[in-house]
């Protein structure tokens, strides 16, 4: 072990060195591409358009059709019936608004929402690897991606959302959607007490992202995603990323 | 499967301004099963590719819902789009899938998507 790696005379262990690192899967994706570009599957240009794409993307039109659908019995029917055209209202278009015209392999043109009811809680996974509403939800937290999550969520769901915070009492139902196939969902969670008379942008404000996920239900005055509690590492290793 | 001249953009020809599944709707013929079929689900070989979760594999579910035509994953990973099929979701209560799930949650349930190749009638 190096002297730099030592405690000082404070206790304090110091930064290990900052370094530029880049990720295996980083590696990785930077040469597929360069040789999907000298190949002329895509050009440069293309991959440039997909990533602005994707940087677009965010919770906000989820959070937008949740709350009309509490304010429009009519426009819930749609979306619980067709979630693409019901997507059309809130800025989404599945087919037409990715650059590729058709969706892709990880975001196929087909949204579910599961209503939720006072016995039914509904929420989301994909057992297989990350499948997430991209277009409509924005890309997909880490803790969505982790085996862990992924693994526990379809066996021991009760105790996964207690980890979230989310207790739910025996006589509500869970029901967890496994995403593995071209169906991609969101959660169209109960309308909760306290909300009477607001706007579609008060509603809109407290469905947050992982309300969509289905981890956590809306409540007022809630308007962020809870803060993960996280053990701090023994031996810490600083990132700028 | 010997395609000389491989069309690497068949799929984004036929799918742009569909989308995908819907472009594949109508190629499947007739549905095999209905919305309340109990089905089990087949274990069938899937060496090469697949999406069908082991922990499903033999197990007792309702179809919830006809959703979609669709090529199978396991053919679609090879670019092969000739045979889609009917898509169904389907219904487990936790009990079924985890012999010991706790009673006292015997409401839970999973819910989740197969290729009618994976199904049979129970």
């Amino acid at each position: 072990m190096s002297d730099k790696h030592k405690e000082d005379e404070h206790g304090h262990r110091p930064p290990a060195p900052m370094v530029d690192e880049v990720s295996d899967f980083e590696v990785l994706e930077m040469a597929v591409r360069e040789l999907a570009i000298e190949k002329g599957l895509f050009s440069a240009e293309d991959h440039r358009r997909w990533t602005e794409y994707v940087h677009s993307l965010g919770p906000l039109p989820a959070a937008r059709l949740v709350a009309k659908a509490w304010l429009d019995p009519a426009y819930k029917k749609l979306a619980v019936a067709d979630g693409v055209k019901a997507s059309l209202e809130v800025g989404v278009d599945w087919i037409n608004s990715p650059p590729t015209g058709f969706g892709t392999p990880s975001d196929y043109c087909n949204l579910r929402v599961l209503e939720d009811t006072p016995k039914v809680k509904h929420v989301v996974v994909c057992t297989l690897c990350s499948c997430y509403p991209r277009p409509i939800l924005g890309n997909s937290p880490e803790w969505y991606r982790t085996p862990n999550y992924r693994r526990r969520l379809v066996r021991w769901p009760r105790q996964v959302l207690a980890e979230f915070g989310l207790q739910l009492p025996p006589d509500v139902e869970i029901r967890v959607a496994d995403s593995n196939q071209k169906t991609r969902y969101i959660v169209l969670p109960t309308r909760p007490a306290g909300t009477e008379g607001w706007t579609e942008d008060q509603l809109a404000e407290i469905v947050t992202r992982d309300c969509l996920i289905g981890v956590a239900v809306p409540k007022p005055g809630i308007k962020a995603n809870a803060k993960r509690t996280v053990h701090p590492a023994v031996h810490p290793v600083h990132h700028d990323h | 499967m010997s395609k000389s001249q491989h069309d690497r953009t068949h799929h984004a020809k036929k799918a742009t301004g569909k989308g995908d599944p819907q472009c594949f709707k109508g190629e499947a013929g007739p549905a095999k099963f209905k919305v309340g079929d109990r089905v089990r689900i087949r274990d069938l070989p899937d060496i090469f590719y697949t999406r069908c979760q082991v922990y499903t594999r033999g197990a007792l579910g309702t179809v919830a819902a006809v959703v979609y035509e669709s090529p199978a994953a396991e053919d679609e990973a090879w670019d092969n789009t000739d045979k889609p099929e009917w898509f169904y979701s389907v219904k487990f209560q936790q009990k079924d899938l985890w012999p010991d799930y706790p009673d006292l949650y015997a409401n839970d349930t999973v819910e989740t998507e197969f290729s009618e190749r994976w199904l049979e009638k129970a």
